[in-house]
């Protein structure tokens, strides 16, 4: 790997410089924040899933002593304009979108539907409003399945749109998918379904805004992974133009995608502000968050698998149901990268995929890290259970499944080259690290005395930002760098970092890249007047914003040289820079801080020739971007009276090219693999039949604890370098994207004295006693009340 | 409305809160010290968690109006003169956190812990903790930074 | 989820604290530890329109040993319990199951009487107090009742205690000797409410079993002893078959819940599961010295 100059920072686990105020309580998120005069929302709910709104009567909320607005769906109506999601509008959506208010006016559309907004001196107050708002509603059948959405005799969720299909039936061919099956030496079907569960970030949805009518001027303090596109959400809604509205972020308790661009509830929050003249604040609750912030996954998968008596996949005929809910959101866009994704790292010949997204009267489907998961879950999963069929060991039948990396890449055949892809020493390094023949006894001898151990194996590679490929680009990452006043280095990006360590990471990048302490280095972000357009999200910024960092620091350090010259009389290619001085090669004695320079600049102390404007604007293309991924592995321990499951080990071979920060890099892999932990194990998002939701608390929605994530040992595989200078790539969503299929893969293996073949990715306790046919399975999607305090059953006790 | 007066972070504090509003806002909107959050607002996810009469226990779960004659540690209290202490620095060159939200309650729950369980492996540390919820580190990192502070706590002793 | 308005008194006598009960009665509800009644509160399911809170009465906390019991008044904390030798001696079930209540944030406040007068049936100390027989003592206007564990746990969530009354302090036999105990549970997480769970309180005299007391969590609408279960084991010498027939006999009749975390079947399964489980770690407890 080419070395960075003075490679002091890149490449350690330097600590954290947002800790200091994180772990001493002096962090800032949107609830900490006080404005003078500020008022607080809450948000009258639809207590149905699917209902015509035939009356609201806000009258005695109106009146209640500390209520200041009620403004219902029709008023709020009357004070904006119809704006799309945000989000859709930058991606751009396909077919007819529908028609609906901003707030519920003739419909609601799932349990806890925003129908009214209160806003009161306190949200104690707001809450008893709320209670005060009296909605008459109509009963409708509700949607609660997929499969009810697609039938024509389901009642449409939106007049305009006349059924519930989000996206028409449509279909696409890579290679001769005809062929290929007729040539196989055999094919199976299979179906497979992944369950509805949800991003829960410890810090729900927030926002305050507060509107300036003398300046015209909307203030919004966000909980966002991007201040522009929620700027750009809430002034098209409020009829603004952009510069009008000014995001600020601070510190974001999490996200995980939930928190881009403005939902319903925050544009209603600006549209209050602007009508009552003072500062709205409004914090979603857990109870708001788990029941309509949004939730994800709910696919369901009819593959045909063309393979080789060799155990090589040959081809793949997929098609796919998605459930995306009843408000339009990013469910739409991701059948397609699932097809792109499909043919993971192998040697996939052929494919043919279609899809169609189906509305319900359910959360609506947004972005949880790795929104396209499914494809790895399906692939790995028909692989181990191809596998038994052949009598072949999992390791080894994706060995003879990886394409081999050659130059140039092996494509895939839906069209991105595999440069760089380290599958095959992934899978290698794994048989490494974990003595499978050992293992094998082990749970030989485990079996004899009735206990259950599994091991499994799942490899994955992730558009982390991906390879530059022949059908086009990585998109722009934009960046102004600037050595300010003082000395320090300013680095101001668009992105958004809720957990990432952007503020650390980019800082040791430029540290190094300037010759400068770590200390003065400043990462700027989240105002929407300051930095430049930026998102973060889709593991894209360790290349994508660590390039633009390396590259734009050469170009402010050429800059600086270049005025330096002109002050210490020498040139420019004789001027070195460490520790924060600048001197001439060769001569200490000639040492000037470069906070000294700065000011000088600052003073204007310039002939005119040379520019003492020491900032730049940078981009960064991406270079050679690439792929990161690797292969994952459980071992379990299943316990097949009570159908509990440990998780007695988990090692993850991961290769992301070089590391900014190795810590940084393997928290966010451990906690990817946790929510995967989670997903298999403890959470999912639960309707009844009649559309109640039943995980609307911590007790019903289950959360992996430190008891039940072990300790995950990770290994770093030093990569093929794609480029000069970048070589970071992004791991934000492999550990997500990779666990659950690795710890299916576990559960089954551990169940194979019972003939058991797993083809859906949760796994309670109960629904493993009912796959080893201990117990009769029941119908129907939950039956029962989900879990209140106090109520019989799961959550944690009190007294 | 009622008068309390109570002790937080060693200084005397007073407030009329209503009945009804929990410690955790009291502390969080009447005394200003945002650093103890809420995320769940019904006892299961810890993030609340302050020592209150050398316990840990939820602020959520607790009226203000309960904690009158109370002495109470928040996250703002640990570090003396503008120094972490030693779990916080432990925790710091642990690279325990990621968005910071859980942390707080995580701070608190673990000072309590280790106070009352010094030599505590890493068994109980993890049961310990398991009543405080993070969805950003997978708890692994959270787990090494206590260990740190307890084996820094050993050493100093 | 913020609480809804209410009215708060806290009493600082029993009298005071019966005085208010019997004037507002059904309009009340007493709070204790908190750590169930606050949640119900801010998730706006209890509407009370007065607490009462009971902390500050002097004298209603607090571990005794007297006459064969062990007396714990009702406001004692779940850890004070937990760190009691009287407890750990006397009364080695109630210690078995104290740890798993909750987490510990939770016991600092939680007590002893708030649960049980809670009654959720898939809680650990209602189904201690059934299995040993404990016995309740409330205060009313008209004076002190002493209510057996058998007439205690009437339904779900409901309690023998009439709205006027206050349950002051609960009484545990003090177990002899030859007593080995477990409680076994199930549950999603550790910490979480048990699926099924088990106390279970064996004496074992010459290696037979001369008493034998098991009581379920979370098999039905209260914690249930299973009679016909113990009716076997009483009388026997502890093995492998007889626990299997024990578990098959306690979970005949069972008629527990189905919810999102399990169906009756699964319930019924585990149940099996626990009562082997909760027998063999008796049983060894007992044998390896037990009380």
């Amino acid at each position: 790997m080419t070395a960075i100059a003075a490679e002091r920072y890149t490449g350690a686990s330097i600590k954290r410089s947002e800790d200091p105020r994180i772990l001493t309580g002096a962090g800032r998120y949107v609830d900490d924040i006080k404005l003078p005069g500020m008022l607080h929302a809450a948000f009258v709910r639809s207590p149905l899933a699917h209902a015509r709104v035939l009356s609201v009567d806000a009258s005695a909320a109106r009146e209640l002593p500390g209520v200041v607005a009620v403004l219902t769906g029709a008023d709020l109506d009357a004070m904006t304009v119809p704006a799309p999601d945000p989000l859709l509008a930058m991606f751009g959506g396909s077919g007819p979108m529908p028609e609906f208010t901003l707030l519920a006016t003739d419909k609601v559309r799932l349990v806890g539907d925003p129908v009214a907004i209160v806003v009161a001196e306190s949200r104690y107050i707001a809450e008893d409003g709320c209670e005060l708002v009296e909605v008459e509603y109509e009963d409708l059948p509700p949607v609660m399945s997929a499969a009810f959405a697609l039938d024509p005799g389901s009642p449409p969720l939106f007049a305009n749109l006349g059924n519930n299909v989000a996206r028409p039936l449509s279909r696409k061919e890579f290679g001769d998918v005809a062929g290929t099956f007729a040539a196989a030496d055999r094919v199976m079907d299979f179906h497979v379904d992944v369950h509805r569960h949800q991003n829960v970030p410890m810090e729900g949805r927030a926002c305050i805004a507060s509107y300036d009518a003398e300046l015209g001027l909307m203030t919004v303090h966000a909980a966002t992974q991007s201040v522009h596109i929620t700027r750009n959400g809430i002034a098209t809604r409020l009829g603004m133009d952009a510069d009008k509205v000014h995001v600020l972020a601070g510190d974001i308790g999490g996200s995980f995608g939930l928190k881009i661009g403005a939902s319903r509830e925050e544009q209603a929050v600006a549209a209050a502000s602007r009508h009552v003249g003072r500062p709205v604040k409004w914090v979603e609750d857990r109870g708001e968050n788990l029941t309509v912030s949004g939730q994800a996954r709910e696919e369901s998968f009819d593959i045909r698998a063309a393979f080789g008596d060799d155990g090589v996949l040959l081809g793949l005929d997929v098609r796919m149901v998605i459930d995306t809910g009843a408000y339009p959101g990013m469910g739409g866009l991701v059948p397609s990268i699932v097809e792109a994704m499909l043919p993971g790292p192998y040697k996939l010949a052929a494919l043919g995929f279609e899809s169609t997204a189906a509305i319900t009267n359910k959360a609506t489907y947004v972005a949880y890290r790795g929104p396209w998961a499914s494809e790895t879950f399906i692939r790995e999963r028909i692989l181990d259970v191809i596998a038994k069929d052949l009598g072949l060991d999992p390791v080894e039948i994706r060995l003879r499944n990886v394409a081999a990396r050659t130059e140039p890449p092996a494509m895939m055949i839906t069209g991105r080259p595999l440069a760089g892809v380290t599958t095959r020493e992934s899978l290698e390094r794994v048989t490494q690290l974990v003595d499978y023949p050992a293992f094998r006894r082990r749970q030989a001898q485990a079996r004899e005395q009735g206990r259950y151990l599994g091991i499994g194996v799942a490899t994955f590679i992730e558009a982390a930002p991906g390879p530059r490929g022949p059908e086009g680009g990585l998109g722009m990452e934009s960046m102004r760098l600037r050595l300010e006043e003082d000395g320090i280095v300013a680095l101001f990006t668009g992105q958004m970092p809720h957990g990432q360590s952007h503020q650390t990471t980019l800082a040791q990048i430029a540290a190094d890249e300037f010759g400068v302490p770590f200390e003065q280095v400043r990462v700027v972000v989240g105002d929407s007047a300051v930095v430049p357009f930026g998102l973060t999200g889709g593991s894209r910024s360790a290349t994508m914003t660590g390039g633009v960092a390396l590259h734009g620091t050469r170009q402010l350090k050429a800059k600086v040289l270049d005025f330096a010259a002109h002050l210490m009389e020498a040139s420019a290619q004789d001027l070195v820079i460490t520790d924060g001085n600048v001197w001439v090669r060769g001569d200490p004695e000639s040492a000037v801080a470069v906070s000294e320079i700065a000011a000088r600049a600052a003073a204007g102390e310039s002939d005119g020739d040379v520019d003492a404007e020491l900032e730049v604007e940078a981009s960064y293309d991406g270079g050679q971007g690439g792929w990161s991924g690797g292969t994952h592995c459980a071992i379990v321990d299943v316990d097949v009276e009570t159908g509990i499951v440990k998780v007695e080990r988990y090692i993850a071979v991961e290769d992301c090219g070089a590391l900014i920060n190795p810590a940084v890099v393997e928290g966010q892999i451990r906690g990817g693999v946790a929510q995967g932990i989670g997903a298999v194990l403890l959470e999912r998002s639960a309707y009844t039949e009649d559309g109640n939701f039943q995980s609307a608390t911590f007790m019903d929605y289950l959360m992996p604890t430190a008891c039940d994530v072990p300790r995950i040992e990770i290994e770093h595989l030093q990569t093929v370098p794609l480029d000069a200078d970048v070589n970071f790539r992004g791991v934000g969503e492999g550990g997500m994207i990779v666990a659950p299929p690795t710890v299916v893969n576990a559960i089954e293996d551990a169940l194979e004295p019972f003939g058991v073949r797993i083809y859906e990715q949760h796994l309670p306790p109960a629904r493993i006693l009912e796959l080893i046919a201990a117990v009769r399975p029941r119908t129907g999607a939950g039956t029962g009340p989900g879990r209140l305090p106090g109520r019989a059953g799961q959550g944690p006790r009190r007294c | 409305m009622v008068d309390i007066t109570l002790r937080v972070n060693g200084a005397t504090r007073t407030g009329s809160p209503e009945v009804r509003k929990t410690l955790a806002d009291f502390l969080r909107e009447d005394l200003s010290l945002t650093g103890t959050h809420v995320g769940c607002e019904h006892g299961v996810c810890g993030a609340c968690t302050v020592i209150l009469d050398g316990r840990a226990v939820r602020s959520c779960l607790m009226l203000a109006v309960q904690a009158a004659g109370s002495d109470v540690t928040t996250i703002e209290g640990l570090a003396a003169d503008g120094e972490m202490s030693t779990l916080q620095q432990a925790m710091w060159d642990s690279h325990s956190f990621q968005c910071g939200f859980c942390t707080p309650g995580f701070v608190m729950q673990a000072t309590a812990f280790l106070g009352d369980h010094p030599d505590a492996d890493e068994r109980q540390i993890r049961e310990a903790l398991s009543g405080n919820i993070c969805r950003c580190t997978g708890y692994q990192s959270i787990v090494e930074g206590v260990l740190l502070a307890a084996e820094r706590n050993r050493e100093r002793s | 989820m913020k609480l809804p308005p209410v009215e708060y008194e806290a009493p600082t006598t029993v009298a005071e604290a019966v005085g208010l009960l019997a004037e507002r009665a059904d309009e009340a509800s007493v709070l204790a530890g908190g750590q169930s009644l606050i949640p119900l509160l801010a998730l706006r399911l209890a509407r009370p329109e007065l607490l009462i809170d009971i902390n500050g009465i002097a004298g209603l906390s607090g571990v005794s040993a007297a006459d064969g019991q062990v007396r714990i008044g009702a406001t004692t904390r779940e850890y004070v319990a937990e760190e009691s030798r009287t407890v750990a001696d006397a009364v080695p079930l109630l210690a078995a199951a104290l740890p798993l209540i909750g987490h510990e944030a939770i016991r600092s406040r939680g007590t002893i009487g708030g649960s049980l007068a809670h009654a959720d049936p898939a809680a650990e100390l209602p189904a201690v107090a059934r299995a040993l027989d404990a016995e309740f003592v409330v205060r009313g206007p008209s004076g002190t009742r002493v209510i057996p564990a058998a007439e205690w746990f009437e339904g779900y969530l409901t309690t023998a205690r009439q709205p006027d009354e206050l349950l002051v302090e609960v009484r545990f036999p003090a177990a002899g000797p030859g007593t080995g105990v477990s409680f076994e549970e199930v549950a999603r997480r550790h910490g979480d409410f048990a699926i099924v769970g088990l106390a279970t309180s064996l004496v074992l005299t010459g290696g037979v079993i001369s008493d034998a007391r098991l009581a379920f969590a979370g098999l039905s609408d209260v914690p249930v002893r299973a009679g016909a279960a113990e009716d076997l084991l009483a009388g026997e010498r502890p093995s492998a078959e007889l626990f299997d027939e024990a578990a098959r006999r306690a979970v005949q009749d069972a008629d527990p819940p189905g919810d999102l975390h399990g169906s009756a079947d699964y319930r019924k399964t585990v149940a099996a599961a626990v009562v082997r489980r909760g027998l063999r770690a008796a049983a060894g407890n007992a044998a390896g010295g037990g009380n």
